[in-house]
């Protein structure tokens, strides 16, 4: 990640009534990187990314998106005009023919690029002349991607992009992303599909409850993550293994299950004072650590 | 664009009203010339005398049905816009756009203006030709005052309805909360406020000479001017409530 961002938060908190959405959330996302943000459902990923968009106002804190302050409706108009963004639920005008949509769209943008708009209607098969309304959930995704990428913007926003995409989709979408990213475009999604995370992402950010649990980059999380399993001759003592680096420890009898953020080799060390049968070292996959992260908390 | 885009969210609604409107007007001219062959058995080509102040009594009344369809028509025109998009789930393609929320406004109710200026004026419009086509005593003055009256002091009721569809989502529950407001204070005003009554003001009733049914020359200006008064604030109340909205 270059040290240049295109999204930085500082404390930032959207609480609705006695409820927290978001909570002093401190977000950094670098440019031309492909940034995963990741999620249960309800941790407030939608209300950050409506934050940055002005859609709403936070409740305490600052950020900015492309050097320009969110809660500043008019810096935040500027703004969009080189962000493009596709929300959860994919809206499009349902009076509108596809057509008309992408005529619509490509009005307010001076750099929308022909080229790409008549490649994607094309990829996609989609029908000009068919009103939104009547065009299946995978198709409407397809024509707000279209939208997106047709802007050719310096940053992308996309809530759960693949929503209601088929495999051969989701394979045009990922490889559209790398080649956006490739091209200079940052990209900021949030999905639920892991192994689609950890195929493109350059970075990730797990949210949970409104608060950032996790902001690294994913061969950070590859190099580092390990799961160590050690059997013992005898019940292992479990404080011997509360070090810097261990996020859980499960035992069962005398088995040891240990989940370990960094320092591995410590806890191998110990487990060999300590006379393990049996150590194993593994990585883990980013699901696992997704799952490990959100249940830890 | 956010033109064509109003249009396209809007134009069923305006043409409907606007062909109901216009073939009201038409049936109104129908059925005034039947009255006329009445009046002067056997029809003759020439009207009658005796027929001018009871055509300008059928004018009049047409005024109040015209009034009646064109407010439920302007009423309808003003709902829809960015808090109804977010009860369609389609607010935040809207609100991603680079524009401000204000100028979507704008583009709204300019859009709604234009349309509610075109619902009083053509079949207006209608009568007259249709009237004068048939040698009815129809003058251009008296069909431009009703027109005044309706545009000028009917308004109120379009700003109204984007003001509630502004602070009130929900695809039926706007509407339902506009048609419930424009009726309690049709009673309201009817009953204590007599003098400040819009309907009265937008149907001429403020205006007409009882004896010959014709408007007077001299008309409500002041009425006109505080009832766009009232419009021109209501509208900025709505573009104020949108910007600090959340979606």
């Amino acid at each position: 990640m270059t040290n240049e961002v295109v999204i930085l938060t500082h404390a930032l908190s959207k609480s609705y009534g006695r409820g927290e959405a978001v909570r002093g959330l401190n977000l950094s996302v670098g440019r031309n990187c492909i940034t995963a943000f990741l999620g249960r459902n309800g941790a407030g990923k939608s209300t950050t990314i409506k934050m940055l968009l002005g859609m709403i106002r936070p409740t305490a804190g600052s950020g900015t998106v492309l050097g320009k302050r969110i809660t500043d409706a008019e810096a935040n108009r500027q703004m969009r005009q080189r962000v493009a963004y596709v929300a959860e639920d994919k809206p499009l005008y349902g009076y509108m023919t596809v057509e008309q949509t992408i005529n619509f769209a490509r009005s307010f943008y001076s750099d929308w690029r022909i080229d790409i708009e008549k490649k994607l209607l094309l990829d996609f098969e989609l029908p000009a002349n068919r009103k939104v309304k009547s065009l299946s959930k995978g198709m409407r995704t397809k024509l707000a991607l279209l939208l997106a990428f047709a802007r050719h913007p310096e940053l992308l926003i996309l809530d759960e992009p693949s929503e209601g995409l088929d495999p051969v989709g989701i394979e045009y979408l990922l490889r559209t992303l790398v080649s956006c990213s490739a091209e200079g475009v940052s990209v900021f999604f949030s999905s639920h599909q892991i192994a689609e995370v950890e195929r493109v992402a350059d970075h990730i950010c797990i949210l949970e409850k409104g608060c950032l649990l996790m902001d690294a980059s994913v061969d950070q999380v590859r190099q580092s993550y390990r799961r160590i399993d050690m059997v013992f001759p005898a019940p292992p003592p479990e404080h011997e293994f509360r070090i810097l680096g261990v996020e859980t420890i499960k035992t069962a009898g005398r088995q040891m299950s240990i989940f370990a953020s960094r320092n591995a080799e410590a806890v191998v060390e110990r487990a060999q004072d300590l006379s393990a049968v049996s150590v194993e070292v593994a990585p883990v996959s980013l699901r696992d650590v997704f799952l490990e992260t959100v249940r830890e908390n | 664009m956010l033109w064509y885009k109003a249009w396209l969210e809007t134009r069923s609604r305006f043409l409907t009203c606007l062909v109901t409107l216009t073939i009201f007007s038409s049936v109104f001219v129908h059925h005034a010339l039947h009255i006329s062959c009445l009046n002067t058995l056997p029809c003759s080509e020439k009207i009658s005398s005796k027929f001018t102040p009871e055509f300008h009594r059928l004018l009049f009344i047409n005024q109040q049905y015209v009034v009646i369809i064109w407010i439920l028509a302007v009423v309808l025109l003003g709902m829809g816009g960015i808090v109804c998009e977010k009860a369609l789930g389609t607010s935040s393609l809207t609100l991603a756009l680079p524009i401000s929320r204000a100028r979507l406004m704008r583009v709204r109710v300019a859009t709604g203006v234009f349309q509610a200026i075109a619902l009083g004026v053509v079949p207006w419009v209608t009568v007259f030709v249709i009237s004068s086509r048939a040698g009815m005593p129809i003058s251009i003055t008296q069909v431009a005052s009703y027109v005044l009256l309706l545009i000028g002091g009917g308004l109120v009721y379009f700003a109204m309805a984007i003001l509630i569809s502004s602070l009130v989502s929900g695809e039926y529950t706007a509407p339902a909360l506009a048609f419930g407001v424009v009726l309690l204070a049709a009673m309201l005003f009817d009953n204590w406020l007599r003098r400040f009554n819009v309907w009265r003001l937008v149907t001429g009733d403020l205006s007409i000479d009882r004896s010959t049914f014709l408007l007077s020359k001299h008309l409500p200006w002041l009425g006109i001017l505080a009832s766009l008064f009232f419009a021109v604030l209501m509208v900025l109340a709505s573009i104020r409530a949108i910007q600090r909205r959340e979606f």
